[in-house]
């Protein structure tokens, strides 16, 4: 009795930092949603000329697709590589070190990188070419670790049975293996938008401007973002940060919703592929 | 270079000429290794300069003076560090506790909601981060402690600690999970309770797993650009208390940038301070890599 009223305390404690965590999500939920009065129907479809968002919501959304278009099928052709075909000797140990150490690289170091290498090497200037490439590079370890581990539950019998007809082992991987992780692909896609669409440091140098005279005709024009927006107007213009309230909320719709959809999707499909239970 | 591993390399090769598809996915593997190395390349190139006039000044001045052409980085690697303990002393202890709260206390059915709201305060982007510290940490930390301006070293790792929880309680939880249900069923058979399982069988092997996640928070702490930028102050001294701004090396970076032409003495010191930060970050993710494997033998 006294030893599991003890044990009752200790997880009780335990369970204060699980509670401390919830407050603070819904804290910030709650302060952000003090501000949706700013928002309305015409900021969101009117020009930043005239003091609405609409180039910086598009802006944002070309950034994070052009990127995803990129490290998609890069991050994806990476984990079949990794799970389907890398010889377990040290180059393979080597790529996976490499895949960790990208994904911790701080973004203010990958937007140097990309400011030297896109925007002068390659002469792609301040533009929405360049923050594609940058970004691209922070979605790209998402994208394989999700893949790879959406791959690997795919039961082999399946490669084996394609196989077994007479596929050769690309043909085989291709039509049985990434089709059944499809669903767990485009999760993992998803979730790397959810990571960049916010994304302010590798942006910074690279692709964004505080006010562009309507939306890009080419990718190699800058780009105005949402995030890019809060973050001048409060540390390089000084201005409160209720002045950008309307425009912190879409982001953080934006953000949680492509988290949402991807966390969705994740328990959906794994309640709806049999073979993983 | 013995001929037997030569045969081992040239059949290697020789391997993917049959099969064009292979050559693809190998190249998509191996760019990641080719980034890392193009970024090394090109972050040290840009910084040589500043490294090769003023050399392990720039890790150890104290002054950054444009007129004066001194570019002393060591306030704002204090700041880094300062700014990166604060935070870690408040998220090692609610992320550890919440990941073995997730993973073994929490019945089944609550513990995938809990995570993912978990997973959503990690993905909050950091510019929102610095928002709300603007708008509720930066005025509570002032008028709690009494200061002038609430941007201070403490509002900084308040917020970046709660960056960095997510982290811990992700990689650690994963972790805890992984330990055989064998084990613990073991434990409880001989009549432990639940909570000296977790004492006696779970904490133990799992300890490289958490040490691992602690260092992986210290990688994104020390890293984190905007949010710190937005709430610690940007002053370039080194001071011994928490209520006091302080400027960080990424924090400087970005608001420096914009104003040095490119090929200055001033945009290469810059770039010297980056090559820091990614040596920095580079060991470290490297160190908790190896704390894992370790680990897993172990295991």
């Amino acid at each position: 009795m006294g030893s599991q009223t003890k044990e009752r305390i200790l997880f009780f404690a335990l369970g204060v930092p699980v509670v401390i965590c919830l407050l603070a999500f819904f804290w910030i939920a709650a302060t952000l949603f003090t501000g949706v009065g700013t928002l309305s129907p015409e900021f969101l479809t009117t020009s930043a000329l005239k003091g609405g968002a609409l180039e910086m919501i598009v802006g944002t959304i070309y950034l994070f697709l052009g990127a995803a278009a990129i490290a998609g099928p890069i991050g994806v052709f990476a984990a079949i590589y990794l799970v389907e075909y890398a010889p377990s000797g040290k180059f393979t140990r080597i790529i996976d070190q490499a895949i960790n150490n990208l994904a911790g690289v701080p973004s203010i170091i990958i937007g140097l990188f990309g400011f030297t290498l896109f925007s002068r090497q390659l002469g792609f200037g301040i533009s929405l070419m360049a923050g594609w490439l940058t970004l691209a590079l922070m979605i790209l370890p998402i994208v394989i670790r999700g893949s790879e581990e959406a791959i690997r539950i795919v039961p082999k019998s399946f490669k084996q049975a394609a196989l077994a007809l007479g596929a050769t082992k690309w043909k085989a991987i291709s039509l049985t293996t990434l089709i059944a992780a499809a669903p767990g692909i485009v999760t993992s896609v998803i979730l790397g938008i959810a990571r960049v669409a916010g994304e302010t440091a590798a942006i910074l140098f690279t692709s964004c401007v505080i006010i562009t005279r309507g939306l890009p005709s080419s990718p190699l024009e800058p780009v105005m973002a949402l995030s890019f927006n809060i973050y001048v107007r409060i540390v390089a213009q000084g201005e409160p940060p209720e002045s950008v309230f309307g425009i912190a909320l879409i982001l953080f719709f934006i953000v949680v919703a492509f988290s949402l959809i991807a966390i969705i999707l994740r328990v959906y499909y794994r309640r709806k592929q049999p073979w993983l239970h | 270079m013995s001929s037997k591993r030569l045969n081992k390399i040239s059949s290697f090769f020789l391997n993917l000429k049959s099969q064009p598809m292979e050559i693809v996915l190998f190249l998509c593997a191996s760019f990641s290794i080719i980034i890392l190395f193009l970024m090394l390349f090109f972050v040290a190139r840009e910084g040589a300069l500043a490294f090769s006039r003023f050399g392990s000044d720039l890790l150890f001045g104290m002054r950054w003076n444009l007129e004066s052409e001194l570019f002393g980085g060591f306030p704002l690697l204090y700041g880094s560090i300062m700014v990166t303990f604060g935070a870690l002393i408040i998220a090692i202890p609610i992320g550890v506790c919440t990941a073995i709260f997730v993973s073994e206390v929490l019945p089944f059915h609550i513990r995938d909601p809990i995570k993912s709201i978990i997973e959503l305060l990690a993905s909050i982007p950091s510019v929102i981060y610095g928002f709300i510290g603007l708008l509720l940490v930066v005025p509570f930390v002032s008028s709690f402690f009494g200061l002038v301006s609430g941007q201070t070293a403490l509002t900084a790792s308040l917020i970046l600690s709660l960056m960095t929880i997510p982290t811990i309680v992700s990689v650690s939880g994963e972790i805890i999970s992984a330990v055989p249900k064998d084990y613990k069923e073991a434990a409880l058979g001989l009549g432990a309770t639940k909570w000296e399982t977790i004492k006696t069988v779970v904490l133990p092997i799992s300890k490289s797993g958490i040490l691992a996640s602690i260092m992986l928070g210290f990688g994104r702490a020390i890293g984190e650009t905007i949010a710190v930028s937005m709430v610690a102050g940007n002053q370039a001294h080194a001071p011994l208390s928490y209520l006091e701004a302080v400027y960080t090396i990424p924090a400087f970076i970005a608001t420096h940038m914009g104003e040095a032409p490119v090929g200055s003495m001033e945009y290469s010191a810059l770039f010297g301070l980056g090559l820091i930060l990614l040596i920095i970050t580079f060991i470290v993710n490297t160190l908790a890599d190896i704390v894992v494997k370790r680990g897993a033998q172990h295991g």
